[in-house]
Order: C-alpha cells, then sequence, then structure tokens
C-alpha cells in the first residue's frame, strides 16, 4: 500500500515533468476514447439493445410479399390481415395499423400525423398508459370508436402536459373524441403516430375511404402489422406458418392473392435496416481512431523508455528488484491511461448528444441516449493494454539477462529492435488514417454528386406544405378544395403559380397501383399522383411532348392522364404513348387517355432511379390529403406564409397546415441521414489525421534527438544544412510512403464495404485515392519538416562534445 | 595558410566566464607539419575546433587561406571545411549505424564528388589503411586501434589540403601509430598541411615544429617568441 502511494506519488512528478509528453498522450487517449464511446453508445442503443418493449426481440414485423421480389416493407390488406389473425398459431397477439394525417382543431388549427389502429396494438408492444388507458375492443364499435389516445409528445406540446386532459373532449377532423389514455416517450410503435384512434370495424379502414367497411379489401394493401411470437416459438416456426396460410389465401384468392406470401423480420430489423450499415461503417471508422490513439501513446512510450532503459539496467544491476521497476512503470502508464480516459468520457458526455441530434430520425427517435459504460469500460481498458504493453518494455527488456549489454553499449541494440517496432506503428498509422481519408473523401464525393442529381423540378422559389379535408368530407368536396385552394394562391402578389399534388417528391409517402392496357391481360405497375391544373408548370417539370392536364380535365370529361418519361419507356417503348389507353388503374378507372408525357422526377430520393408516373386531375381521380407547391416570385419564399395561410383560411378555416417549408428544405431533409454518415466520417478523418501527425511528428522528433551526436558528426565531415534536412524528411517520408501504400492497399479492400453507402463514384475511385495520398503526404511533409529544421540547428561542437 | 591573430575562447560558467584559449597568435604555413602538445585541458581539441571552423564561439582574426574567417557566417565556414579540411576526432566519432565503408564514404557524399569516383577513392583509401576485411563491419564490431583508424582513414579520404588530428594514435599500438605517422609524413611531402594534438614525443618528431599550450596560452612556439608574461601586462 505505501509503496503504490510512493510509485502514485512518483509516477505523477514523472508525467508532470515533461508535460509535453503528458498532454499528447493524454489528450490522444481522450480523442480516441471519446470518439469511440460516442458512436458506440449510439451503435449499443440502437443496434444491439432492444427497443424499450417488454420482450422487444418476440415483436414481429409481418408483412406481404410478392413473388420474385424480396421486398419486406410491404403494406398489407384487411382482408389477408384479418384471415392471418384467425388463422395463425404462432403469435399470442397481432396488430394492425395505418398512418395518415388529421387536422387537430382547437385555436390553432394543426395538422397531425394521426395513426388509426386495432386496439390490439396495445397489448402487443406491452407498454402502460402514462395517464388514462389504452384503446380496448370496446372501442372499435362504430358507435363508440371517437376516442383517442395521445402520444408523450402531442400531449406535451399541444396540451401543455395537462394531466387534466383525460375524458376532456378535442377536435378532430371536425368531430368530437374524447381522450382516454396519453402514452409515455418511447411508446413509438408505428414510428409515425402523433395519435391514435380506434378502428371502427376491427381493422383500419383505407385512408381515401375511410367510411366503407375494409373487411372485405383483399387487393388495398395499407396495413402494418405486427404479431408477437408465442413463447417457445421461433420466427423460423411463424415464417413456416404464415407461408402455409398465404398458400392457402393464394388458391382461395386467386384473383387478389396470386403470388402474394408473408414475410417478416423482427421490429428492431424493421427499425434499423436503413441506418444499419451506416452505424457499423462509423463504428469501424471509430475503432480506426482508437487504434491510431493506441498506436500514438504507444510509440510516445517507447520513445519515452527508450531514454530509460540505461537508467533501468543500472538500477537492475544495483539490485532493485524486477517487480519494483514493473511496478513503477506499470503505475505510470495506468496513470495516462485514466487521465484520458476521464478526458474521454467528458468528450463522449459532449459528443453523444450532438450525435443524436446531427441524426436522421431513426437515431433521433431513441431519444435519451446516454454515454454507455460498457463502451467506457471497454475503451479504458484498451488504452490501459496499450499502456502496459509499450510501457513495459523497457522493464521486460532490460530484466531479460541483458543488463550488461546495455550498459556496455549504452542504448544501441535495443534501440534498434524499439525502432523498427516505432517504425512499424508509424507505418500503420499512416496507413489507417489514408483509409479513413479516403472512406471519408468517397463520401463526401457521393454527397456532391447527390446534390448535382437533377430532381426533375426546379427547387428554388418553392413553398410547399400538407393540407387536407377531414375524411368525412365527400370526394367532391375535396376535389374542390384542392383546385380552389390552388386559384386563391395564384392572386396573391408574390405568386407565380400554385397546384396540389397528393404526393410531394421527396416528402416521404408513395403510391403504387397496377393497371393494365386494354386487350392485354399483362400487369403494369406505376407510382400514382393526383394533382390540380398548373402543379407540373409550378414544379418546373417539363414537358417532353402533348400537354399538361388543365382546367377542363374535370370529373365527366373524358378521362385523361400525364405520363413520365420512365413510364414511357417501359410501358411503349420506341412508341408514341399520346393518344393511348391504360385500364383497371383503381375503381372505376378504366379507359384514360394519355394527354402528355412529361420529365422524370426523383420522387423516392435523389439517389433512387426515377420510377413509372401516372398523373391524373382532381376531380377524375380522388385523394383525401394533398400537398400544395407554391411558386414565388420572392428569393425568400417563407416571407409568404402568413398571405399563404390566409388564402388556404379564405377557403376554408378550419384547416392547418402542414410542414410548411421550402423545396429546398425538403431536399435538404431528405440528405439528412447521407450528411450525417458523411460529416461523421470526415471528422474521424480529420482526427485520424491529425494523430497520425502528431505520431509521425512525435516520432521523427524522437529520432532527431537521438541522432543529435550522428547529425552532429555529419555536419562536421562537411553536411550542409540541406543534406541533414533531407535525411531527416526523407527519412520521415519514406515511412510515409510505406503507411501510404500500405493505406491504398487497405483501402481498395476495405472501401468494397462501404459501396452501399456511395453514390455516382466507384468505391476504387483514382482520383479520390491519389488526391488523398497526396493530402496526406503533405501532412506528412509538415510533420517532418518541423523536427527536421530542428537537426539542421544542431551544433556540431555541443553534439560531439558529449556522447 | 593559417593566421591566427589574438584569438580567444571562453566559455559561460556560473559565475562569469572561462577562457579555456587566450591571446592565441599563430601563423601555419602551407605544407607545415605542426604538431601541438600540452597538458590534459589545456585547450588543444578546441583550437583544433577553431581551426577546423567546427566552433564558432570564440573572438579574434582567423585568416585561411584568403577568407577572412572571423568575418564569414556559418554556412561559408561549413563550406571551407568541406572544401579544404579533413578531421580525426579525440574520439574517432564514427557513425554507428553505418559500416565502415559507409562510414569512409560519408565525407565525400558532401562533396562534389561522383558516385564511381567516390567508390574508387573509398577503396584506395581501405586499401591504403588495410582494412579491406573490416569493410562491411560495424563500428561495434572493432577494436578501439581500428576505429581509430578509421577514423584516421574517413579524414584522409577526400584528399583534404589541411589535415586536423586530434590524437590520431592514442589508441594504436606503437607499431600502427608508426604506419599512420609515416602516412601523414608522405602526405605531407606531397604537400597536405598536417596539425596533429598528440602526447607522444615521438609522433612530433614526425612534424617539423611543436607548439606548447599551457593553460589556453602558447606557451612555446618556435616560430614566436613566447608572449604570456608581456600581454598579460597590457591586458
Ligand atoms: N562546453 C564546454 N563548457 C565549459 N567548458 C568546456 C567546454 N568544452 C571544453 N571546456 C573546457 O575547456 C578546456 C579545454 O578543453 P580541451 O578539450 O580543449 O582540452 P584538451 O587540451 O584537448 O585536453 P585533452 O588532452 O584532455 O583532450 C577544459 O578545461 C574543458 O573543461
Ligand atoms: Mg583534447
Amino acid at each position: 500500500m505505501e509503496t503504490l502511494l510512493h510509485d502514485l506519488r512518483y509516477g505523477v512528478r514523472m508525467l508532470r515533468k515533461s508535460p509535453s509528453f503528458t498532454a499528447i498522450a493524454v489528450l490522444t487517449l481522450a480523442l480516441g476514447i471519446g470518439s469511440t464511446v460516442a458512436i458506440f453508445s449510439v451503435v449499443d442503443q440502437v443496434l444491439l439493445h432492444s427497443l424499450p418493449y417488454p420482450d422487444a426481440d418476440r415483436i414481429m414485423y409481418v408483412s406481404q410479399t410478392e413473388r420474385g421480389g424480396n421486398e419486406l416493407h410491404y403494406a398489407s390488406s384487411p382482408a389477408n390481415y384479418l384471415d392471418w389473425v384467425a388463422q395463425n398459431h404462432v403469435f399470442s397477439v397481432m396488430a394492425a395499423s395505418r398512418g395518415w394525417q388529421g387536422n387537430l382543431g382547437g385555436d390553432r388549427p394543426e395538422r397531425v400525423r394521426l395513426s388509426m389502429t386495432t386496439a390490439s396494438l396495445f397489448p402487443l408492444f406491452a407498454v402502460h398508459p402514462m395517464l388514462g388507458r389504452g384503446l380496448e375492443s370496446e372501442d372499435e364499435e362504430p358507435s363508440n370508436d371517437h376516442v383517442a389516445v395521445l402520444s408523450y409528445g402531442l400531449w406535451n406540446r399541444r396540451f401543455g402536459a395537462d394531466p387534466g386532459l383525460i375524458n376532456q373532449s378535442i377536435t378532430l377532423n371536425n368531430e368530437t373524441y374524447t381522450v382516454v389514455g396519453v402514452m409515455p416517450s418511447n411508446f413509438l410503435p408505428d414510428g409515425y403516430g402523433e395519435l391514435w384512434v380506434p378502428s371502427p370495424w376491427g381493422v383500419p379502414s383505407h385512408p381515401l375511404v375511410p367510411s366503407q367497411d375494409p373487411r372485405q379489401f383483399r387487393d388495398r394493401n395499407y396495413l402494418d402489422v405486427w404479431g408477437r411470437l408465442k413463447p417457445g416459438v421461433t420466427q423460423h416456426q411463424a415464417e413456416q406458418e404464415m407461408s402455409a396460410i398465404a398458400r392457402r389465401l393464394e388458391k382461395q384468392y386467386p384473383d387478389s392473392n396470386d403470388g402474394i406470401g408473408v414475410g417478416m423480420m423482427s421490429l428492431q430489423d424493421s427499425v434499423v435496416s436503413d441506418i444499419r450499415p451506416v452505424l457499423y461503417v462509423l463504428l469501424a471508422a471509430v475503432a480506426f481512431v482508437l487504434l491510431i490513439g493506441c498506436t500514438n501513446v504507444a510509440n510516445l512510450l517507447l520513445a519515452r523508455s527508450s531514454g530509460r532503459t540505461r537508467e533501468i539496467s543500472i538500477r537492475i544491476a544495483l539490485g532493485a528488484g524486477r517487480r519494483r521497476i514493473v511496478s513503477q512503470l506499470l503505475t505510470e502508464s495506468v496513470l495516462l491511461a485514466v487521465a484520458g480516459g476521464l478526458l474521454g468520457i467528458v468528450i463522449a458526455a459532449w459528443a453523444v448528444p450532438t450525435l443524436v441530434a446531427l441524426g436522421p430520425s431513426e437515431i433521433r427517435d431513441y431519444g435519451n441516449i446516454g454515454v454507455n459504460l460498457e463502451a467506457l469500460a471497454f475503451a479504458v481498458v484498451v488504452s490501459i493494454l496499450t499502456g502496459v504493453l509499450f510501457g513495459l518494455a523497457p522493464a521486460l527488456h532490460a530484466s531479460e539477462g541483458k543488463v550488461s549489454d546495455s550498459l556496455k553499449e549504452g542504448e544501441r541494440g535495443s534501440t534498434a529492435q524499439r525502432g523498427r517496432t516505432r517504425t512499424a506503428l508509424v507505418v500503420a498509422e499512416v496507413a489507417l488514417s489514408l483509409i479513413l481519408l479516403i472512406g471519408a473523401g468517397l463520401t463526401v464525393r457521393s454527397f456532391v454528386r447527390v446534390l448535382r442529381v437533377d430532381p426533375g423540378f426546379d427547387a428554388s422559389h418553392l413553398l410547399v406544405f400538407g393540407v387536407g379535408l377531414p375524411p368525412s368530407a365527400s370526394a367532391d368536396e375535396q376535389d374542390r378544395f384542392y383546385r380552389q385552394v390552388a386559384e386563391k394562391l395564384e392572386t396573391l402578389p408574390g405568386v407565380q403559380s400554385a397546384g396540389a399534388v397528393s404526393r410531394l417528391p421527396l416528402s416521404g409517402g408513395n403510391s403504387g397501383r397496377s393497371f393494365k392496357l386494354p386487350g392485354s391481360a399483362k400487369d403494369y405497375s406505376a407510382d400514382i399522383r393526383v394533382e390540380t391544373p398548373r402543379y407540373l408548370q409550378t414544379m418546373g417539370v417539363s414537358l417532353l411532348k402533348g400537354r399538361y392536364l388543365d382546367e377542363h380535365d374535370i370529373a365527366g370529361a373524358t378521362p385523361v392522364i400525364v405520363v413520365n418519361e420512365a413510364f414511357t419507356k417501359s410501358v411503349f417503348p420506341g412508341e408514341d404513348p399520346i393518344g393511348k389507353y391504360i385500364t383497371d388503374f383503381g375503381p372505376g378507372m378504366d379507359k384514360l387517355q394519355i394527354v402528355g408525357v412529361v420529365g422524370n422526377v426523383r420522387h423516392v430520393a435523389l439517389e433512387a432511379a426515377p420510377r413509372a408516373e401516372v398523373y391524373l386531375p382532381f376531380g377524375q381521380a380522388h385523394w383525401t390529403s394533398a400537398f400544395v407547391a407554391v411558386r414565388t416570385k420572392t428569393s425568400d419564399p417563407l416571407a409568404l406564409v402568413p398571405a399563404v395561410q390566409n388564402a388556404v383560411w379564405s377557403v376554408d378555416k378550419t384547416v392547418p397546415l402542414a410542414g410548411v417549408r421550402t423545396m429546398q428544405d425538403l431536399i435538404a431533409r431528405s440528405l439528412v441521414q447521407r450528411k450525417f454518415t458523411m460529416t461523421l466520417l470526415a471528422i474521424f478523418a480529420a482526427l485520424a489525421v491529425v494523430l497520425a501527425a502528431i505520431g509521425l511528428y512525435g516520432a521523427m522528433s524522437y529520432s532527431v534527438s537521438q541522432r543529435t551526436r550522428e547529425i552532429g558528426i555529419r555536419m562536421a565531415l562537411g553536411a550542409q544544412k540541406k543534406d541533414v534536412l533531407k535525411m531527416v524528411v526523407g527519412q520521415g517520408m519514406g515511412l510515409a510512403a510505406i503507411g501510404v501504400a500500405v493505406g491504398i492497399a487497405g483501402s481498395l479492400g476495405m472501401m468494397r464495404l462501404i459501396s452501399g453507402l456511395l453514390f455516382g463514384v466507384s468505391a476504387t475511385d483514382p482520383v479520390t485515392f491519389i488526391l488523398l495520398a497526396m493530402v496526406l503526404a503533405g501532412v506528412a511533409f509538415a510533420a517532418n519538416y518541423i523536427p527536421a529544421r530542428r537537426a539542421t540547428a544542431v551544433d556540431p561542437m555541443v553534439a560531439l562534445r558529449y556522447e | 595558410m593559417i593566421q591566427l591573430r589574438n584569438v580567444e575562447r571562453s566559455y559561460k560558467t556560473g559565475a562569469g566566464a572561462t577562457y579555456v584559449l587566450r591571446r592565441i597568435n599563430l601563423d601555419i604555413q602551407a605544407g607545415d607539419f605542426v604538431t601541438v602538445m600540452g597538458p590534459s585541458g589545456a585547450g588543444k581539441s578546441t583550437m583544433l575546433s577553431i581551426l577546423g571552423m567546427l566552433d564558432d564561439g570564440w573572438a579574434g582574426e582567423y585568416h585561411f587561406l584568403d577568407h577572412a574567417v572571423h568575418k564569414l557566417d556559418r554556412k561559408k565556414r561549413a563550406d571551407l571545411n568541406r572544401q579544404y579540411i579533413g578531421f580525426v576526432f579525440q574520439s574517432y566519432h564514427l557513425l554507428d549505424n553505418l559500416t565502415v565503408y559507409e562510414n569512409l564514404d560519408v565525407p565525400l557524399s558532401y562533396r562534389n564528388v561522383s558516385r564511381g569516383q567516390r567508390a574508387s577513392m573509398v577503396a584506395e583509401v581501405l586499401d591504403r589503411f588495410q582494412i579491406v576485411g573490416k569493410k562491411d563491419l560495424y563500428p561495434s564490431q572493432l577494436s578501439g586501434g581500428q576505429q581509430q583508424l578509421v577514423g584516421v582513414a574517413r579524414a584522409v579520404v577526400g584528399n583534404p589540403k589541411l589535415i586536423l588530428a586530434d590524437e590520431p594514435t592514442g589508441n594504436l599500438h606503437s607499431s600502427q601509430a608508426k604506419e599512420i605517422m609515416e602516412l601523414f609524413k608522405k602526405l605531407n611531402d606531397q604537400g597536405t598541411t598536417i596539425v596533429q594534438v598528440t602526447h607522444s614525443e615521438a609522433n612530433a618528431a614526425y612534424g617539423n615544429r611543436t607548439i606548447q599550450l599551457f593553460d589556453g596560452w602558447i606557451a612555446n612556439d618556435p616560430k614566436n617568441e613566447p608572449v604570456p608574461n608581456t600581454t598579460a601586462s597590457i591586458g
């Protein structure tokens, strides 16, 4: 105990005696530990830990599949869902929901994300309401269904977290609902709802025909479905039984269910499958940073210990016990690691919330992500091991019976050996940082490429928002409403044109339908958009052939459609589609004539290939919610928001506007995840390069200090400053060159792993590789140049006098 | 070739300055073979370093050939060193990481000598010193005497006009010492100027003039009157 205290005191003294060594070592470790822990905390929470539901790993996301396809994010139909519920023996409970938007009335009408769900959703996720109750089966009677459960977010934001809200009334879509419960903040079953309402027929109704009994709908797919596995049932068993049910339904309902199967994945996977590769890449990147940090510390310790080999040898020769010396060095290394770890915690504690704020919604939805203690322990242990390994090297070396050697030869023999280790470490650092740099470079280039993608419309001067009438409004009322809103907006000074559409590009939703050509049984499919006249002009979507839809395309007139280029390519390759017809595009949409062809729009994402699209006019087709696009004459579209709001309210004063923003903002939002990845990788790469530069600088400084005598002799023998400069820089750049070569080889292998995150640039893009190798070489040169300059200042007299 | 006028060298010590060389006046003609003798600590090595342009911390005037060294900066002095001077260090100062061959090549690598010419110059010196068999060994694999031999060889490899040798035979046995001295004699006969520091009367006998250095003063130089007392009274 007394020895330990003594060791501690002595260790602190030694560290304080060389403050720059201590500072660099602690800072290096702290950056490595801090960033590793921060990223690991996020990854752990999002990927490894289960969702905040009891036995969350038993919850499956269930969906229809299409033969030949492997896409699980497919919605299911109500009739199929009801059959699954009735026939399966593998799930203890199943639930279905569908999201839509609704108008929450009051002083400030607000458009909220509304989820219509089966009451079973609440027992399935097994989360207790914070206030009141969840939905129950009595609520599913059409006479009883005007009850709502609020999310914590809506309750807090909109109702000031009023605990007395239970049993109070709220106005939803112009109807009165009673609030029966409030859910805690971690209840995000469908990642969507702000408000849950029951399904009057025991299964959610179709959002476009909400007043119709949906129980017979077998070919309308709009439900998200979950099931909780019965105890003892595996996912595989469940898959088998559900597939058997699907095959039965296929036989029973060949019209609608031909080729329709059932698939499932764990809720966890369904939530994080998009973000997972990103997080793994970031985890790998940050592991590199930690590795480089440890390498730096190893190098520093090795350099330092070289200077002490002699001291230790003398001590051993004088009879010091090996254990005393080992414990002394150990104390010092551990002190360093602990100091680095403590500072690392501070960095991580700051970095985790920053990461979460910066991140895409999948990460933000996890709410309170804290610093992960296991990760912290892991990082500190790794750095302690590094310290121990390299801090002890001289002690072990000295006590291996080589005392006389190192006394006699000074430090020559062991120095050479340690020199090689240090060289290898520096090479490794340069290589690792180049790999990171190239990874970051490729994602940055991808990002630039994505930004350069032509979305197919002109995003400048565009204001967009969502709007909709309550589902109780008739189809006519709705269609008229959207047209009136658009017309009213066009009368505003400052507005060039305006239009409404059922699905706005990059707004996160899509709807597709199948259709046929007259006289053919072949099935085609295309995305459906319902629009008012001049929506396409407002967006700046180019007309390639024929005409846009206009004021004359109304209910009762000849049913007409406009299609896009992708549609023409896939349905009428090499033909002129104008005047041709499509049929069976939905109930009552039988003979639709193509009157125009417009350019492609990147609807799903800027990176995603354009899809076949069909535009129909409101009136001839019908949709219960819409987005409005307003092309303004001013450079700041947001300045028009009050006027736009009043214009909408002059048509219907109960209707709220949702998500009012510029189109450019919408594009930016669609790029959040890509930007997140890019920013983090760039930060890590920069960190890695800085650490590698410190490492190189440290190694070369040490080498110069070790070579003072040699440099002095060389100068006495005629070496000029430039010779010395060349020699030292040459040595360092030689190491850097090997590191760069290894790094390029490593990158060629590693970059394939991130090719999924890249866009428009090859994983082995030579420009990126060469450019960044040169950047790193430049940094290496700077890191070499400073110690080299110092070497030229060696006074041969001083160097020669003392050996 | 060399004229020192009132050259002084001092080191700062705790209280003030300690003088290591005082009022050195010395003339050396091209072709001289000068021996510097004196007790340990007299300042012999210090004087040699000044002559060899390795040291800058002195005051006074130093003319080398037609250069006023006291007016030159470090770079110019280094140029003179490289161009004219070969130096044998008292403690050899071989480069540990280089072989004997590479050690001999180092001074040539800093002069404008072509690669092929360097190889033949090194080969010639290895031959002359009969250390061809040792050319691939490292200094640590040589005895002290052998190291010294390499140190001398390295000083002469570039055919310098002036050889400054600080106890070049301190670690050699007499027959080896004799060979070195014979070599110096031969080089001197061919026109090389030599200044050597030695404790050995036998070595001194090879030179044509011996200077006695005592506590930083030139106590005896056959070409000059001893000056300490007179200058002391002036100073
Ligand atoms: N850097 C220094 N700082 C202070 N004093 C020094 C320094 N270098 C040399 N001296 C002193 O200068 C004096 C002369 O040293 P020098 O090496 O010239 O002696 P020397 O005549 O060559 O002796 P030896 O025969 O032992 O080689 C010595 O007293 C020495 O202590
Ligand atoms: Mg001496």
